[in-house]
């Protein structure tokens, strides 16, 4: 019961002290507000698609530095006077090109996984044998 | 005026409601909190992403971050691009990832290891790129960029349509391509019958 609310306790917090650095940089009519939620979000990303062993985590990861990319593209379409619209239309083919990179990254995954019985990519040393 | 046709001032268009601009009995901005809500929410569930053991756990927390960042689009102004994240991360990729990862899961070894030997040496690069980043945002002056423009949809869709044909049509082609090749990578073979 503790462990249970403690947790949630502390993520309220910490989503409380995030949501702090996006109010400290200017908040939501300023541009400097997206653009730091952004590279932290391509942070966290990035840290994830180096440290985790599941090939799945990885690709969910370059999901998360895909979204903080598209992130930044919207923001300085909303700021920028002449992107406006070419903003959001660039966001969508990210968003599309995206949907095909994942279809074909997960089908890539399952077929090594019919073959290595494992998701782990630091089993996958073929190669280095 | 002078501005190019759709792009309108947020002000501008900002419905006359009766709750008012700001929190009840606060100066604080409905904006400004959601914005920060949507933020601290994201930010958080993309660290459950990346930190949590259970997979499947990750997968659910990288759909709430996915909503949250839907939430920051209707709030910058592009409220199509929202909708689409909804349809397409949340509705479409967020699901495939978690059949892959049940299609993917292991019962006989449960690793407990979930990070890399690297995860340090990572987490140390990841923590200097988000500092190096944000002080050459915060650092740098954006000058004249502090307005915020509206994307009427409509005319999204007439330049999407017009100057952007040639991409659109180019990304369904790939989008048809895509489809056919995981189909083709993920096909269970047949006995007998090799790859050619």
């Amino acid at each position: 019961m503790i462990r249970v609310f403690g947790g949630t306790f502390l993520a309220v917090v910490f989503a409380i002290l995030l949501g702090m650095v996006a109010i400290a940089t200017g908040g939501a009519d300023s541009l400097d507000a997206y653009l730091v939620i952004s590279s932290l979000l391509f942070a966290i990303g990035m840290f994830g698609f180096l440290a985790r062993r599941n090939a799945i985590s990885m690709l969910m990861s370059v999901e998360l530095m895909l979204n903080a990319v598209n992130l930044t593209i919207v923001a300085f379409g909303a700021f920028v006077e002449g992107l406006a619209v070419s903003g959001s239309v660039i966001a969508l083919m990210v968003m599309a090109v995206a949907a095909a990179e994942v279809t074909v990254g997960l089908a890539i995954v399952i077929a090594i996984f019919r073959n290595k019985k494992t998701p782990l990519v630091d089993e996958y040393d073929a190669m280095s044998q | 005026m002078g501005r190019a046709p759709g792009h309108t001032p947020v002000t501008a268009e900002r419905p006359d409601v009766a709750i008012g601009d700001t929190i009840p009995f606060t100066t604080i901005p409905w904006g400004d909190a959601l914005f920060a809500l949507f933020a601290g929410v994201m930010l958080l569930s993309g660290l459950l992403v990346v930190t949590m053991r259970d997979i499947i756990r990750c997968g659910l927390a990288m759909m709430v971050c996915f909503g949250a960042l839907a939430g920051i689009y209707v709030i910058v102004g592009a409220p199509l691009v929202a909708a689409a994240q909804v349809l397409i991360y949340i509705g479409a990729i967020s699901v495939l990832i978690l059949f892959a990862i049940m299609l993917t899961e292991t019962k006989d070894a449960p690793s407990r290891l979930v990070f890399q030997t690297q995860a340090i040496p990572a987490a140390l690069a990841a923590v200097l790129l988000a500092i190096v980043t944000m002080l050459a945002i915060v650092a740098t002056d954006w000058g004249e960029l502090a307005t915020r423009f509206h994307t009427a949809t409509d005319e999204l869709a007439k330049v999407l349509f017009a100057d952007w044909i040639l991409p659109f049509e180019i990304v369904g082609v790939l989008l048809l391509a895509a489809v056919i090749g995981g189909v083709f990578l993920a096909k269970r073979e047949r006995e007998g019958e090799g790859p050619r």
